[in-house]
């Protein structure tokens, strides 16, 4: 498992990564992040809509709200112009940090 | 089958924000704890348990609400904004014009660009406070340090840096060519050599003083503030 430093850091890159692909509600967001990193970023509710609602005030996302197959009312996130300019330098931060670390570490691909 | 708004809104009680904006976090919340709770049952639990599961996900009320406030407040986009960009910015506008006072009133004589004839300078003249502009790299230089130690992007850096030249840039593009329309006593003829040594004079050399010391701070601190907020998540 990732340290909970490590996750604060990686969680706001997780989450535009994952909406970059397309526009989902808060529930499947953090499904999709627990199984693309097969379990090693997992949000509870607590810490996971903090963060959306500083993301959306920040303008990297933005919600608004639709009617599921079931009939429910659910809060779909977008990402808007401004979190797409975000994404890439902060996917190039982290390649570079995971790099040095790599390198640092000595730690490779199994 | 449980009312999950009825739950998020008891457990928030006290949530201080707007009550349409109150209504839309409950029912955001409340969604999620049904899906939760739905998986839950999916795969099998009890009603009792998959609840009791589902509510597991929170374990302080009281820090969610606090964190839904902070994060849902629109005046701290305002003080990030202030930090990273407004009070760089003024501190550089300020600084800038105070030196240039000072190198006016005690610095020694500026280097003044024109052609001369006989009898008296050919405009267009330039005058070039040398003093003032081997002093601007430091300016710019605080104003990318201070936007940068406030977490500014590169973008509210680079405003910062080059803000005290914004009013120059101002008068030439708009106070100069509204002027040479409207008054008869300006001799169009020279306006536009007028502009442009007057852009270089005011805004470009400035500028590129301003944008020496920003970039020289920026390569120092660069790397470091990479690391810090990649660190911080920010």
């Amino acid at each position: 498992m990732i340290g909970p430093g490590i996750k604060r850091g990686t969680a706001e890159l997780a989450v535009l990564s994952v909406l970059e692909d397309g526009p989902v509600h808060g529930y499947e967001l953090a499904r999709r992040i627990e199984q693309q990193t097969k379990g090693a970023l997992r949000f509870t509710l607590a810490a996971l809509y903090p963060m959306l609602y500083r993301m959306e005030q920040r303008g990297w996302i933005r919600g608004s709200w639709e009617i599921s197959q079931q009939g429910r009312r659910r809060r779909c996130y977008r990402l808007t112009p401004a979190g797409k300019t975000k994404l890439s330098p902060l996917r190039k931060e982290w390649s570079e940090l995971f790099y040095a670390l790599q390198r640092l570490t000595k730690v490779t691909h199994a | 089958m449980r009312d999950w708004e009825a739950v998020v809104e008891r457990q928030l009680n006290g949530l201080t924000l707007e009550p349409a904006e109150s209504a839309e976090v409950i029912a955001e919340l409340a969604a999620h704890l049904a899906e939760s709770c739905e998986e839950w049952r999916r795969q099998g639990m009890t009603e009792e348990t998959a609840a009791r599961r589902t509510l597991s996900q929170v374990e302080d009320w009281q820090k969610l609400r606090r964190l839904i406030q902070t994060s849902r407040k629109k005046e701290n986009v305002m003080t990030n904004r202030v930090k990273q960009f407004w009070l760089p910015s003024l501190l550089t506008l300020f600084l800038s014009m105070g030196l240039l006072m000072l190198v006016q009133f005690f610095g020694p004589q500026p280097w003044i660009i024109a052609r001369k004839s006989a009898w008296s300078l050919i405009a267009p003249v330039a005058v070039v406070y040398l003093p003032w502009l081997f002093s601007l790299p430091f300016v710019g230089a605080l104003g990318a340090y201070f936007s940068n130690r406030a977490g500014g992007s590169q973008r509210a850096m680079l405003s910062s840096i080059v803000f005290p030249v914004l009013p120059y840039l101002a008068f030439f593009l708009l106070a100069l060519p509204v002027t040479a329309i409207f008054h008869d006593g300006l001799g169009h003829n020279i306006m536009f050599l007028a502009l442009f040594v007057g852009l270089c004079a005011w805004v470009v050399a400035p500028a590129a003083a301003l944008l020496t010391g920003g970039a020289l701070v920026q390569v120092f601190l660069s790397r470091p503030l990479d690391s810090r907020r990649i660190a911080s998540g920010e």
